[in-house]
């Protein structure tokens, strides 16, 4: 049924799914090697049965739990009021040329200054506890999400809001038919950047200066040397991370081939 | 009733077009006074930078600011109008939507039924003869099937009137052929006022009943030349003595504007 076969690869063994799994194994069997080898100071790379031993103990901790809660609060929060802001913004930046052609340079500007550096004023602000944590998540999750929309909304066609024209759309019909399916792609990938700089900026202001949280968590084991525990945190980090954009993904996207037309957007009535 | 049934479909009087750019006033369109009856096919040709596709949509309302009127049934239009669908050159089915629809978004607009709007749907991709293609996607179809997609929609909204700007610009030649006959067959089954923009002779002969000739810059309406092949007509007829003639009857009076554009093109850019 696929629209593109590729033609030769079928029968091949080395199929992209198993070259994936085969590059884990290798790189897992690299770093078992070089912790036996004796070359590093003991602990600096703790062989995978012992990460997988401190994942299996920090899953029967109640603690863990308190601080995992923690930060995922603390990322749910700052996703949602940064994609939130950031999409007001950036459709307020397409749609205007004016206000775009101000306030544009100011955001790309500032997208890739390390929002960590605000941590101090939001820490004064906000206090040493989550509201300072979710302010600069928010913040990191803002500017993808801007820039994005913003992009994205110049980038609607032309001739397709020509079309809009000719059946007479009307306004809230052009944005409900036209802007808003035409939006998806650039939406998705804002969402799925802003996760991640959000999900940064909560760790790493826990890591610096917090009472609880993943990071917070990590930077103790850190500081106390477990580096098999520090990973098996990072390691859950990076599974809720990818849990994330997994759902992104699946959900926020345009139905295309593959999908046979069965699924249809809430505003396609 | 009688005088509703006289009167043209489409009338254009004096329809003239000025843009003011910031480095003056560019006349597009000179004054164009035009009648097309019901059912008929016309091919409007020229350079490129004759004002063919300005003349277009003023017609077709996107241009809204213009000097004259224009009547469709003998009642005064400006701006978009149902009864004036338009095809663009440009790729213009919408990725995120199935051919079929495609086919229903300005029924759906519109506020008609889902039964009936995707009853109409059907009928209107067997006649551009996509049949069994209605769950597809545009980005699984050929340039010419979504050519085709972008007809059946316009169709859907039953205009008097159907414009079409270049809507074969950016096919193959065989394609185009082949399509040309597919709305050359769907004009006639449908007795559908037809105007088309091109710059493609043999196929504004194989198409027209009239073909309008523009000068280059301003724009105005040089020469009518009557199509007088007889129907059904197809791509066959290409090789024929009178398509021949007809041809070189266009190309004769099209060479001169175009060799002026090619001009003015070269001493812009020179």
């Amino acid at each position: 049924m696929a629209a593109v076969e590729y033609i030769g690869r079928k029968t091949a063994f080395w199929t992209v799914g198993r070259l994936r799994i085969a590059g884990v194994i290798a790189a897992l069997a690299v770093w078992e090697l070089a912790g036996l080898s004796g070359l590093f100071f003991n602990d600096v790379l703790p062989s995978a049965f012992r990460i997988l031993r401190a994942m299996g103990q920090l899953l029967v901790s109640r603690e863990f739990y308190e601080h995992l809660g923690v930060t995922v609060f603390e990322v749910l929060t700052s996703f949602v009021l940064g994609a939130v802001t950031g999409t007001a913004a950036g459709l307020a930046l397409g749609i205007s040329r004016r206000a775009g052609d101000i306030f544009e340079p100011f955001i790309h500007y500032l997208a890739p200054t390390p929002k960590i550096v605000f941590l101090p004023i939001l820490l004064v602000l906000f206090g040493v506890g989550m509201g300072s944590k979710i302010a600069l998540g928010s913040i990191s999750c803002f500017f993808p999400m801007a820039l994005n929309i913003a992009a994205g909304v110049r980038e609607v066609s032309p001739t397709l809001l020509r079309v809009g024209r000719t059946f007479s759309l009307t306004r809230s019909q052009t944005i409900r038919m036209i802007y808003l399916p035409a939006l998806i792609p650039a939406v998705a990938t804002g969402l799925r950047i802003g996760l991640a700089v959000s999900i940064v900026g909560c760790l790493l202001s826990e890591y610096k200066l917090a009472r609880a949280g993943m990071g917070f968590l990590a930077g103790q084991y850190g500081d106390k040397f477990a580096i098999a525990h520090m990973l098996a945190v990072l390691i859950f980090i990076f599974i809720l991370a990818s849990l994330g954009n997994a759902v992104i993904a699946r959900f926020v996207r345009l139905p295309g081939p593959g999908d046979r037309g069965s699924v249809r957007l809430a505003f396609d009535k | 009733m009688a005088d509703v049934k006289q009167a043209p479909v489409l009338r254009l009087k004096d329809v003239a077009k000025t843009f003011v750019t910031p480095h003056g006033n560019v006349r597009a369109v000179e004054p164009v006074t035009l009648d097309i009856r019901q059912g008929e096919f016309i091919s409007i040709i020229g350079p490129s930078g004759c004002g063919k596709s300005t003349l277009m949509n003023i017609v077709g309302g996107l241009i809204e600011d213009y000097e004259g009127s224009v009547e469709v049934d003998g009642i005064q239009v400006r701006g978009c109008h149902k009864e004036v669908g338009m095809v663009f050159q440009e790729e213009s089915a919408f990725p995120w939507r199935t051919a079929l629809n495609n086919v229903t978004f300005p029924m759906e607009a519109a506020g008609i039924t889902k039964e009936e709007r995707v009853q109409r749907a059907m009928e209107l991709l067997h006649l551009v003869g996509l049949d069994g293609f209605e769950n597809r996607f545009p980005a699984e179809l050929s340039g010419g099937m979504r050519q085709r997609i972008a007809i059946a929609r316009t169709l859907a909204f039953r205009p008097r009137i159907l414009l079409m700007d270049e809507p074969f610009a950016a096919l193959d030649e065989q394609t185009r052929l082949l399509l040309g006959d597919k709305v050359l067959q769907i004009q006639q089954e449908l007795n559908q006022t037809t105007m088309l923009i091109t710059h493609n002779i043999a196929e504004a002969v194989q198409l027209s009943d009239r073909v309008l000739i523009m000068s280059f810059r301003p724009g105005r309406i040089k020469r009518v030349v009557e199509i007088d092949l007889p129907h059904p007509r197809s791509s066959k007829m290409m090789g024929g003595e009178r398509f021949g003639q007809l041809v070189a009857a266009i190309w004769e009076d099209l060479r001169e504007e175009a060799s002026k554009g090619l001009q003015e093109l070269e001493r812009v850019r020179g």
